[in-house]
């Protein structure tokens, strides 16, 4: 990881590509009954943190997969190995993902202790029926009492994440796990549209026709409906999927991302970004450990990010944030160039078609262009 | 020189699959003009596509050796014509080359529409006839009723049948013997100036255009300037021969011969079937007669699917022009289609055989748009157009009438599929003009039809309505007035060029209606509504809306692959570029080709 050198400060994702179960919809790399490489897996991905560089950690950001799925023991030595010369300032944002079915009061505590302040529960719905569709290992009982036992443990920071827009979904059903992810008062919520990915279960019973197609119009109104909810609960709708309490409640670790500031990913098919270049490591976690354990390179794949492109890049994820937008003064420190001149022609269009709004300070996206954001995005993209 | 008492010249008029080309070759074989080692399956057929569709494509000449009773030394010059409907003229070329005519029919079979065609321009062109009964080795033969048949049609004796077994090489000599015997040697006057006739001609790209020659009048040298008659065109041929089956040289061919001239020009369109070759320093005074100019009787744009491969398709385009004279096209812009070809092909079988050529051989991916013919709009200002193209119709208000063309057209079927034929051609607006019983079990019926009926899929309805069995011939009648409109298809308000059509004013309704529900199917949701009509004039008749697109955003970048993501909307900017854009709504070229490409019905 000779790029943490470089950027003093970036934030670190650390990938477990494991799961008890694959869900349906699932494309992920995540795989399920990969149970004996586990250990093999956790000891390469600390010799990967262990060889890099020291730098400070913006954010640390554990993700997967289910990464509750590994014993605490392996969690801690993970947690170790990434702070190991590496400053952690007091009250650096630092989650991990879980799944509902995966822990309990004593894993909460043991993960506080370790350090992590900031839960992402992966809830999805509050349907038993809508759960089992996604092949979810867990219900809608069990979601419940994760969130309790957290709470319970002391975590201040829970993001729900939920997927609307499922087969057979009404507006009604969407509303119910909508009210009821408000109702626990949540510090954030993830509300993604579903999206069918080839290859997947899902994909597979839809074409089939044992699922109804979802309709992309249903999905818009349940995502209108989710911003008049969540509004009316009194969050913040900051990012297109993404809503928060307070501002000092949003994810830190994806707004590195959606501002295109670097980050490094460790383990199999974790992805980077720093100093002009992308990479991302191999995917398949035997692969990974194989190489590691070799004392090879994980490196999968590289590529220089030239100037314009990483201009279009800013553009794409920054006006994901949605009052924040792409703010013309950090554009111009950045590039050194005029956000308003570089893409007159773009904004007039997106302007009229109004999807768009400038004011004095930023670029972002007009309420009719979140559901139509591609159309804004991909115009900025250099091709 | 050679004497024209020894020559013989004739050809082969046979229904698809009765087994003309198998019948040559053994006629070959029995001249000994190829040698078994050199004896490759059907000689005459040279291209694979002509092989595999059963029918010949290009005309080729044979010239063969026979001793007949008594050591007699003939030439028997076999020149072979195009076996299928739209090459009309071109058959008629070849035939007026010859003398006689060997009439194959198949044993079990019986005369079909297309035998029956061709045999009309042999008796047209004063042909001695002599009828074949071939495949007599099929169980399903039955040769003697096949024989009463052409008897009954033609009055030849169905005695002076000969009976063939082309496969198995039975009846060859017998052939032979009756081409010497019963067809007459060629009459032509040695003496008098060079009149030769170009029944065929293939460009080779060393020695240019090679004319196929049948010497009427006169001598044929090698040493002496000729003259294309119809275009008074100078010509110092490069070599002159005969086929045998290869190009071999000689320096003379005299009157009656058959044979071949180099003649350098670059271009088939330069030196036309049908025309008449001459010596520049002393001139024939007249033509031979029946030459005509090629003529297309039906139009369709041709553009690459892939914008990129247009080069290719100019370049494929011109390939096949030189070999085939009555191919022609020229650039033509569509707004919805980008940059084609606007083309013209003899026939809807041309066309088929034009388009499976561009994809098989040039492996080119080509959309055709729908096939339209040539029709004569009268003006109101008193102005006569020629319009093949229905996007350059005139506005309604300047019509004062549309003329298209109309065909006649021959259905050869068994009697218990009259019913489906019937139906299939008077849906079409055909008339009937004759059915004639040729027995208990067949019925030649005649029709006559617009041509703007049966240049789509009508002749794979008519297969599918007869379990294959009937055949179909054309040809053309004459121009007649029709309630004709033009029918738009709009999309946002704009006319979208490559979907007009002209139609009968009681289909247009019908047909609107398909197009516009195609149309929605195909066109992806915009930014806002997109009306699609279908009109006929400034009237609307069909209608149907495509909702405006709400939801086009992507969710969640797992892990921080921002890559992925990018990729996926630079995909969707490359899909964008390559829209055409008609008024403020963008198509994908594919929705155009799909709904081309949907069939009729």
């Amino acid at each position: 990881m000779p790029l943490i050198e470089a950027d003093p400060a970036a934030g670190l994702y650390i990938h477990i590509p494991f799961c008890r179960a694959k869900c349906t919809y699932c494309d992920f790399n995540s795989f399920a009954g990969l149970e004996p490489l586990y250990g093999e897996y956790v000891r390469a991905v600390a010799q990967e943190l262990e060889s890099g560089p020291r730098a400070e950690l913006r954010t640390v950001y554990i993700g997967g997969g289910t990464p509750t799925v590994l014993p605490l023991s392996d969690l801690s030595h993970l947690l170790e190995a990434a702070r190991r010369g590496r400053p952690l300032p007091p009250g650096t944002e630092v989650t991990i993902e879980a799944n509902p079915g995966t822990v309990d009061g004593a894993v909460l505590d043991g993960l506080l202790s370790l350090g992590v302040n900031r839960l992402s529960l992966g809830i999805q719905s509050f349907d038993d029926e809508e759960l089992q569709l996604l092949g979810r290992i867990h219900t809608a009982a069990e979601a419940l009492a994760a969130f309790q036992a957290a709470r319970d443990a002391g975590l201040q920071n829970i993001s729900l994440d939920l997927i609307f827009g499922l087969p057979g979904q009404d507006l009604d059903a969407w509303r119910a796990s909508l009210d009821r992810a408000l109702d626990l008062g949540p510090e954030h919520l993830s509300l993604y549209a579903l999206s069918v990915e080839p290859g997947t279960r899902l994909a597979a019973s839809i074409r089939q026709g044992e699922l109804p197609r979802p309709d992309p119009d249903l999905a818009a109104d349940m995502y209108e409906l989710a911003e008049e909810a969540c509004a009316a609960a009194g969050y913040q709708h900051y990012e297109i999927s993404n809503w928060a309490r307070q501002d000092g409640l949003r994810c830190e670790h994806n707004l590195i991302y959606w501002r295109n500031e670097a980050y490094v990913g460790v383990g199999a098919g974790a992805h980077s970004w720093a100093r002009g270049q992308r990479w991302a490591n191999v995917a398949s976690p035997s692969a990974y450990v194989a190489l590691i354990s070799r004392g090879e390179s994980p490196l999968a794949s590289s590529e220089a990010i030239p100037p314009e492109l990483e201009m279009g890049e800013t553009m794409m994820m920054g006006l994901r944030l949605l009052d924040e937008g792409v703010p013309f003064e950090r554009f111009r420190r950045r590039f050194g160039s005029d956000l308003r001149q570089r893409y007159a022609a773009e904004i007039d269009e997106l302007d009229q078609l109004g999807l768009v709004e400038v004011d004095e300070e930023r670029l972002r996206l007009a309420p009719r262009g979140r559901l139509l954001a591609n159309q804004v995005f991909y115009r900025f993209l250099p091709l | 020189m050679m004497d024209q008492e020894r020559i013989r010249n004739f050809s082969i008029i046979a229904h698809i699959d009765h087994g003309k080309s198998t019948l040559a070759d053994r006629l070959l074989e029995q001249t000994g003009t190829l040698t078994d080692r050199e004896m490759m399956d059907q000689v005459l057929d040279s291209m694979d596509l002509e092989r595999e569709k059963g029918v010949t494509i290009k005309a080729s000449a044979v010239r063969m050796a026979y001793r007949g009773e008594g050591g007699q030394e003939y030439v028997l010059n076999l020149i072979d014509t195009p076996g299928h409907v739209d090459f009309t003229y071109e058959v008629s070329r070849a035939l007026e080359a010859c003398e006689g005519a060997l009439l194959v029919v198949d044993a079990s079979q019986g005369v079909q529409a297309q035998t029956l065609a061709n045999l009309y321009l042999a008796l047209d062109a004063d042909l001695t006839i002599v009828p074949i009964i071939n495949k007599i080795d099929l169980p399903s033969a039955r040769p003697e009723e096949v024989a009463q048949e052409v008897e009954d049609l033609l009055g030849i004796p169905a005695e002076e049948a000969i009976y063939t077994s082309a496969k198995e090489g039975t009846g060859a000599e017998a052939v032979l013997r009756a081409v010497v015997e019963r067809i007459p040697a060629p009459r032509g006057q040695g003496d008098a100036p060079l009149r030769a006739l170009i029944f065929d001609s293939h460009y080779d790209p060393y020695k240019g255009v090679i004319a196929y020659v049948r010497v009427v009048d006169g001598d044929l040298r090698l040493d002496e300037q000729l003259l294309l008659m119809s275009n008074r065109q100078p010509v110092d041929p490069l070599e002159i021969g005969v086929f045998r089956p290869g190009m071999k040289p000689t320096d003379r061919l005299g009157a009656g011969e058959v044979g071949y001239v180099a003649t350098g020009l670059k271009t088939l369109q330069d030196c036309r079937v049908g025309d008449t070759l001459t010596v520049k320093a002393n001139p024939a005074q007249q033509l031979l007669p029946g030459y005509r100019p090629a003529k297309p009787m039906v139009f369709a744009g041709l553009y690459p699917a892939d914008g990129e491969d247009y080069e290719l398709l100019r370049d494929a385009l011109a390939k096949l022009q030189l070999n085939d004279a009555s191919l022609v096209y020229e650039p033509e812009t569509s707004q919805a289609l980008g940059f084609g070809f606007r083309c013209g092909f003899l026939g809807l079988f041309h066309m088929d055989i034009i388009q499976e050529r561009l994809e098989r051989e040039y492996d080119l991916d080509v959309v055709f748009t729908s096939p339209s013919v040539e029709y004569q709009v009268l003006k109101t200002d008193g102005q006569v157009v020629a319009i093949d193209n229905p996007a350059k119709l005139p506005p309604e208000q300047e019509i004062d009438q549309i003329e298209e063309p109309w065909m006649q057209i021959q259905v050869f079927t068994p009697a218990e599929y009259i019913g489906p034929v019937m139906d299939l051609v008077t849906k079409r607006r055909g008339e009937v003009t004759k059915m004639e019983y040729l027995d208990a079990q067949r019925v030649l019926l005649a029709y006559e039809i617009p041509l703007s009926e049966i240049v789509v899929d009508f002749y794979d309805h008519l297969k599918s309505r007869t379990r294959g069995y009937a055949s179909l011939d054309y040809s053309p009648a004459d121009y007649r007035p029709g309630d004709l409109v033009k029918l738009e298809v709009l999309v946002g308000g704009q006319p979208v060029d490559a979907l007009s059509i002209i139609v009968h004013r009681e289909h247009a309704f019908l047909k609107g209606q398909k197009l516009v529900s195609k149309m929605r199917e195909v066109i992806p949701r915009q930014m806002f509504d997109v009306a699609i009509q279908a009109a006929q004039g400034n009237r609307v008749i069909s209608r149907a809306t495509v909702k405006a697109l709400r939801k086009d955003v992507l969710s969640k970048c797992y892990g921080g692959d921002v890559t992925r993501k990018r990729k996926l909307l630079e995909k969707q900017k490359a899909g964008k570029k390559r829209m055409r854009k008609v008024g403020q709504v963008e198509i994908p070229q594919e929705a155009f080709l799909s709904v081309l490409r949907l069939g009729d019905e």
